[in-house]
């Protein structure tokens, strides 16, 4: 069975809110080292 | 690093995937999001602010703002300090689980096999005895967490330097392993094809915010605590965004290890993924459904059984200090009492509270005490946060202190969130738990004084207790200027 496309969609969404805000969030802390 | 190890815990991997799935699956995430942004990362960035700006742990944080409000600290670390007490019997089953995983003893019969090692008498009634492998468990929980703190902070630091990234590391390669599963696209498409009709309802909305409010160790004085050790140019700001994403984040990769096992389990037995229900949440998930998916597995189920429950005991371990460190930097920072005395002390009184959940009946007991703590305590304390540091404290102080070492501005509408839309939220929360149980009593089948018992009593000595503590006049310098 192949995931729906909607599945996917909300894969992608999460993923990229989540892990792609905490890499930016931990981005700034180390670039202003605080 | 150790407020996101407080954070994530037992709960991102047993709750959230299923609230997930219960809730519109992928859906959810919207809500969830909007929950995060919305009281998530404010309440955090408020109990950052506090601690941060009181340099103290709860009771004199809330003392700073009139000696009247120290008892609403006091009750702040109490909470945790009971959700401790049944906690750790939790993380005592998961440490028996990690030993049993060597040769898959629960076998093809996970139930009864827990069952019998909870030594299960039926009932809340029926006390029994005190299973001695939870006892075992509970001996080495309490001791390890007597370890890790009574040290102070430079211990804490350099144990979740371990305990953060380990479990996620393993939470990712019992991902990777679900996802090579047959079945495991099954289990994925429940917990994520998107069901858009139930963002209309109301429920829906609720849940995501009490998942956020618990999810991140909010209303239990840790983050205040925790915030005290910071350095004093932290950036607050970020420090909350990092703390929300990464406790968030563990919880959505949690689900993909859970929904593909699950995925698998039902394929192999032939079973609809809905026919599990509440199966695939809570300790029905971890120490039955789990265990029997572990040991359909065809080649090194013990090793990824073993992976499973020392991932459960790292996230779990994290989130149990922090629960205790609380009260002892409390008891501490009032009375001349040592750290290591003080931490002596409420690890030796958690130990024999928390004896009564390792009975036969004790994961009914639990389960009351837990549902209460829940659904009242924890809502209740957020609420008096906002309260006390939004209405009776001039609140643009804690956001100028936020902002004076933050890169990320808070404005005005950080103010409306925490004197307006979170207590809305909270109290919103507050009188639908309260209605649900009134209409739907949730333990029909047990006499009202156990509820008053387990449920009302704990919360309502602890609330006694905070006053007296603080009546109890301090020893230490500080206190008495």
């Amino acid at each position: 069975m192949n995931l729906p496309l909607s599945a996917i969609v909300m894969l992608i969404f999460g993923a990229v809110v989540l892990y792609g805000g905490l890499a930016y969030f931990v981005y700034r802390a180390f670039r202003t080292k605080k | 690093m150790a407020a996101i190890g407080s954070a994530v815990g037992l709960g991102n991997v047993w709750r959230f995937p299923y609230i997930c799935y219960e809730n519109g699956g992928g859906a959810f995430l919207i809500p969830f999001f909007v929950a995060i942004f919305t009281a998530g990362i404010p309440l955090l960035i408020l109990e950052f602010s506090v601690g941060h700006w009181a340099r103290g742990a709860p009771p004199k944080a809330f003392a700073k703002i009139g000696k009247k409000w120290e008892w609403a600290g006091w009750l702040t670390v109490l909470m945790p300090f009971i959700v401790a007490t049944y906690y750790v019997v939790i993380m005592a089953w998961c440490f028996s689980y990690m030993i049993y995983s060597f040769d898959l003893r629960w076998g093809a019969q996970a139930e009864s096999f827990f069952a019998n090692f909870l030594g299960d008498t039926g009932s809340p009634l029926i006390l029994g005895g005190i299973s001695l492998p939870v006892l075992l468990g509970l001996i080495v929980v309490w001791f390890s967490i007597f370890f890790i703190l009574y040290k102070g902070v430079k211990r804490i630091g350099k144990i979740v330097a371990l305990t953060v990234p380990i479990p996620t590391i393993l939470l990712i390669i019992l991902t990777i392993r679900g996802l090579t599963l047959p079945g495991a696209m099954e289990g994925i498409s429940y917990y994520l094809a998107p069901n858009f009709s139930k963002l209309l309802d109301a429920n829906v909305w609720l849940a995501a915010y009490a998942q956020v409010f618990f999810s991140f160790s909010l209303a239990q004085g840790i983050m205040i605590t925790y915030a005290s050790f910071l350095k004093k140019k932290s950036d607050l700001t970020n420090n909350a965004f990092i703390i929300a994403l990464a406790d968030a984040g563990t919880s959505f990769l949690a689900g993909f290890a859970v929904f593909s096992v699950v995925g698998y389990l039902a394929v192999s037995q032939g079973i609809g993924i809905d026919t599990l229900g509440s199966q695939i949440a809570g300790p029905n998930l971890t120490f039955i459904t789990y265990p029997t998916a572990i040991s359909l597995l065809p080649f090194a189920a013990a090793f990824f059984g073993m992976i499973f429950f020392i991932a459960l005991l790292t996230f779990g371990i994290d989130s149990a200090f922090s629960m205790i460190e609380p009260m002892s930097a409390s008891v501490n920072s009032k009375w001349k009492i040592s750290k290591a005395k003080a931490t002596a002390i409420m690890c030796t009184l958690g130990f024999f509270i928390s004896l009564i959940f390792a009975t036969g009946g004790g994961l009914y007991l639990l389960g009351i005490i837990d549902h209460f703590i829940a659904n009242f305590g924890l809502v209740t304390i957020g609420l008096l946060e906002c309260l006390i540091f939004g209405w009776m404290f001039k609140i643009y102080r804690l956001r100028e202190h936020a902002n004076e070492t933050s890169d990320i501005l808070l404005g005005r509408w950080w103010d409306i969130l925490i004197k307006f839309i979170i207590p809305g939220i909270l109290t919103t929360l507050l009188v639908v738990s309260i209605v649900n149980n009134v209409i739907n009593n949730p333990y029909p089948g047990y006499p009202g004084w156990l509820i008053v018992l387990m449920g009302i009593a704990p919360l309502l000595i602890i609330t006694v207790l905070s006053f007296v503590l603080m009546k109890i006049k301090g020893n230490r310098e500080e206190q008495q200027t």
